[in-house]
């Protein structure tokens, strides 16, 4: 009897807490919302059964915890915490985006940049709540509304927030389409939602081939610390569109991105063992994740109302909306929403434009983030 | 230390301004560059026409005001002349072959060049119908010209 309340106890009933159902709640919440609503499930069904592998009680010392030196998890941890997994997936979204549309339209690009203020904004947000400012900084990149980017910076600057801002980005990614309708609406007049675009002008072969090499020259050398993320972002494109390189192109955007999405999710998902993720921190993260998401959104949309006041030919001010760099749903909430207005109004090509530039905006700040916490 | 002691301990306000700064430089710059690669492209594209316009700025002396409208044919008062009557008796419009034929019919030496050289000259003007007619505005001009 002695022996079988032994090993009672050091089964996961025995070693379980309240706080771990509540994370395995979590995880199923996500299983759940991938599977059933379709939102973001690529990310949040391993992310949630990361969640429940994370929060199985497990007896220390065995090497099972993600957090013990020796297991496995761990093992696959290591491209999380030492920002292997975010450049990867950057190539991959790179071999899949085709730019033509930010190449057709540059001037879109400035909505990408606008968004990009809600980072710095939260960043205050989160500096004047009492965090730390490596923590503020990791907290300030969810606005960027980039899970990749958002992790790549907190492995570089706070390792210990990698589970909630991960969490946070990834949830605010897929919360997209009930976040920012309602912060479209508010911020844009029905006429505005009205506006129809140009058709764009049409971009050739060669400009879509040289557009990466002096992409990530310029953004590099003004911004050096996002190289890792935006040199891989632009290679994947070069191998793309220099058409004799498809079969890396191919690779790039199937089973490399795949796989690392694959771990990556699932292992951020076990690091948010109830222990450290229960935390109030993380309640903090949340509450600011959701005021960058929104504050991002609505800086997007102020900033091409702000354009039409200059430019000769109005823009619809919902592709504001699209700079944060959640790709491509934002952009198709901007379709979604202008189509709301105007069924026969296509603003998803249009959308893309800032929805890209929003990546480069994201990675970019992410790296002037990460070179004032290293300087 | 929380709130705006903590902004500005961390300087947390010149941190998100210059960083503010920096993406706009980065999305600006980019936006410039390639809003104007197409163009860049087309003029390497055509670089040898805009290599020749260049050099013929440069290099292609300026004719002088007081050579002849039409250097390479010194005696086009005389040919212009006997056109003028020529097609005076044949009628207007005329086809080139119809006007060359009667030209050699008359004995007029050199047909087919004069009336290239008139073309050139622009006496000989096309109807755009695929006829010609005589252009007596610029005759009149020429003769104007006519040395004493």
């Amino acid at each position: 009897m002695e022996m079988f309340l032994d090993f009672f106890a050091n089964t996961g009933f025995g070693l379980a807490d309240y706080r771990n159902f509540i994370m395995i709640g979590i995880g199923v919440v996500f299983i759940y919302l991938g599977i059933a609503k379709h939102y973001e499930p690529l990310l949040l069904v391993p992310i949630g059964f990361g969640i429940l592998l994370g929060n199985v009680p497990v007896f220390k010392g065995l090497g099972l915890s993600i957090y013990e030196p020796n297991s496995v998890l761990h093992y696959l941890y290591f491209g999380v915490t030492k920002g292997i997994y975010p450049p990867l997936v950057f190539m991959g979204i790179g071999a899949m985006t085709d730019f033509s549309t930010l190449l057709a339209r540059p001037v879109l690009m400035l909505l990408g940049a606008a968004a990009q203020t809600g980072i710095f904004i939260t960043f205050l947000g989160a500096l004047a709540l009492g965090f730390a400012p490596n923590e503020a900084a990791s907290i300030g990149i969810i606005g960027g509304a980039d899970g990749p980017t958002a992790i790549f910076l907190t492995a570089k600057l706070a390792q210990e927030l990698i589970g909630p801002i991960a969490v946070a980005a990834y949830s605010y990614m897929a919360l997209v389409p009930v976040i920012q309708p309602p912060i479209m609406r508010l911020l844009t007049t029905r006429n505005e939602r009205l506006i129809r675009m140009d058709e764009p002008r049409t971009v050739t072969k060669r400009e879509k081939m040289i557009f990466p090499i002096i992409a990530v020259l310029l953004c590099c050398f003004i911004a050096p610390a996002a190289l890792p993320l935006l040199g891989l972002l632009f290679l994947g494109n070069l191998l793309k569109e220099a058409v004799v390189t498809e079969r890396l192109a191919q690779a790039a955007r199937t089973s490399v991105i795949d796989t690392v999405t694959i771990l990556l999710g699932m292992t951020v998902g076990a690091s948010t063992q109830a222990d450290v993720f229960l935390t109030g921190k993380s309640i903090g993260i949340f509450a600011l994740g959701a005021v960058s998401f929104g504050i991002a959104t609505a800086a997007g949309l102020v900033f091409a109302k702000i354009m039409n006041l200059f430019l000769k030919t109005r823009i619809n001010p919902l592709l504001g909306g699209a700079g944060v760099s959640a790709v491509p749903d934002s952009a198709r909430v901007v379709q979604m929403v202008g189509q709301a207005e105007d069924p026969e109004n296509f603003l998803l090509m249009h959308a893309m434009a800032p929805n890209i530039s929003g990546v480069i905006g994201s990675a970019v700040g992410a790296g002037i983030l990460w070179s004032f916490m290293v300087g | 230390m929380k709130g705006l002691e903590a902004i500005l301990y961390h300087n947390g306000f010149a941190m998100a301004a210059v960083g503010v700064t920096i993406v706009f430089t980065a999305l600006v710059s980019l936006s410039v560059i390639i809003s104007q690669l197409h163009r860049v492209l087309f003029v390497w594209d055509n670089r040898k026409s805009y290599i020749n316009k260049a050099l013929r700025l440069f290099s292609a002396p300026k004719p002088h005001e007081s050579e002849p409208v039409v250097k390479y044919f010194d005696n086009i008062y005389e040919s212009a002349r006997q056109f003028n009557l020529l097609i005076r008796a044949t009628g207007e419009p005329f086809s080139l072959p119809e006007l060359i034929g009667k030209a050699e019919t008359r004995g007029i030496a050199h047909a087919h060049s004069t009336v290239s050289h008139l073309i050139a000259a622009g006496l000989i003007a096309a109807d755009g119908r695929g006829y010609f007619r005589w252009n007596r505005e610029a005759y009149e001009q020429l003769l104007r010209q006519e040395p004493k």
